[in-house]
């Protein structure tokens, strides 16, 4: 998986290409750490060249949301591929992101 | 068409092997959502064996069985390990485990494929794909 930061007024988006498996989750767990030092860190992560997730995967993105909002910190997800879509509602995980269509709506709702 | 494979338990190589056998099975014509529903059961159910059975160890291996035919495609996989009760797998989607780090492939797999089956003491599972309706579709 490949990782691209960049920043949107005082908004992180994380750009992520590949898919979230038990391969790249540690990986995607250790990009969050030096964010995990901030308080109040708002991140978007960008799902739209991430074509599949197992459950390593999702428990990788459940982990980083639970330790973003320790530390005051607010994430959401924009551009999920259907199918994702489909596995987070299977596992009823999709109860705990927040997901957007598009970077516009995704930035307005921090 | 039969798939039928010996392999290592090393969780890192498993999608290599995955990816080997959605290739082969191309001529069946799955559409995108069977790829990928195929993909994530293999996946979960591979790791399973890998880690959970035989736990990593390389003198373990993990035995797959791909069988398939217009009509449905059946994945069998056998593990080394102690087994286990499959029953008594909590619900991941009860409201105290939605927030956990763990639990999700058996269900993911139960919920994906068309029959679920353990035998050998929980260290063979069995799961048929039905194969029937459209499969030009898929996004
Ligand atoms: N092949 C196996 N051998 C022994 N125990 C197994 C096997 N497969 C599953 N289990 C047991 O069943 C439990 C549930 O498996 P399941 O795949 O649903 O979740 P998980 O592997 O714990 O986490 P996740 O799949 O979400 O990463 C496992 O924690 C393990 O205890
Ligand atoms: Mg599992």
């Amino acid at each position: 998986m490949d990782i691209k930061f960049e920043k949107i007024n005082d908004i992180r988006l994380i750009v992520l290409e590949g898919e979230l498996n038990m391969e790249s989750a540690h990986k995607f767990k250790e990009t969050f750490k030096p964010i995990l030092k901030e308080r109040n860190a708002k991140v978007l992560i960008d799902f739209a060249k991430v074509p599949f997730i197992d459950s390593s995967g999702i428990a990788a993105l459940i982990e980083v949301c639970q330790n973003l909002g320790k530390v005051n910190g607010r994430m959401c997800l924009c551009h999920v591929n259907k199918k994702i879509v489909n596995v987070f509602e299977i596992t009823k995980v999709h109860k705990l992101f927040k997901m957007f269509e598009s970077h516009q709506e995704a930035l307005r709702s921090f | 068409m039969l798939i039928e494979e010996k392999l290592p338990s090393d969780p890192d190589r498993a999608p290599v092997f995955i990816e080997a056998w959605l290739r082969r099975l191309r001529p069946l014509g799955l559409n995108d959502d069977q790829v990928f529903g195929l993909k994530l059961c293999l996946q979960e159910a591979l790791i399973n064996a890998i880690k959970h059975g035989n736990k990593c160890n390389k003198h373990l291996a993990v035995w797959v069985k791909i069988a398939a035919d217009p009509r449905c495609l059946a994945v069998e996989i056998t593990d080394q390990g102690q087994g286990f009760d499959p029953g008594a797998v909590p619900d991941p989607t009860a409201p105290e485990n939605i927030g956990k780090n763990h639990g999700r492939g058996i269900y993911l797999i139960r919920q994906t494929m068309g029959a679920v089956d353990f035998s050998n003491g929980g260290r063979t599972i069995k799961m048929v794909m039905p194969l029937t309706g459209d499969r030009s579709g898929g996004h």
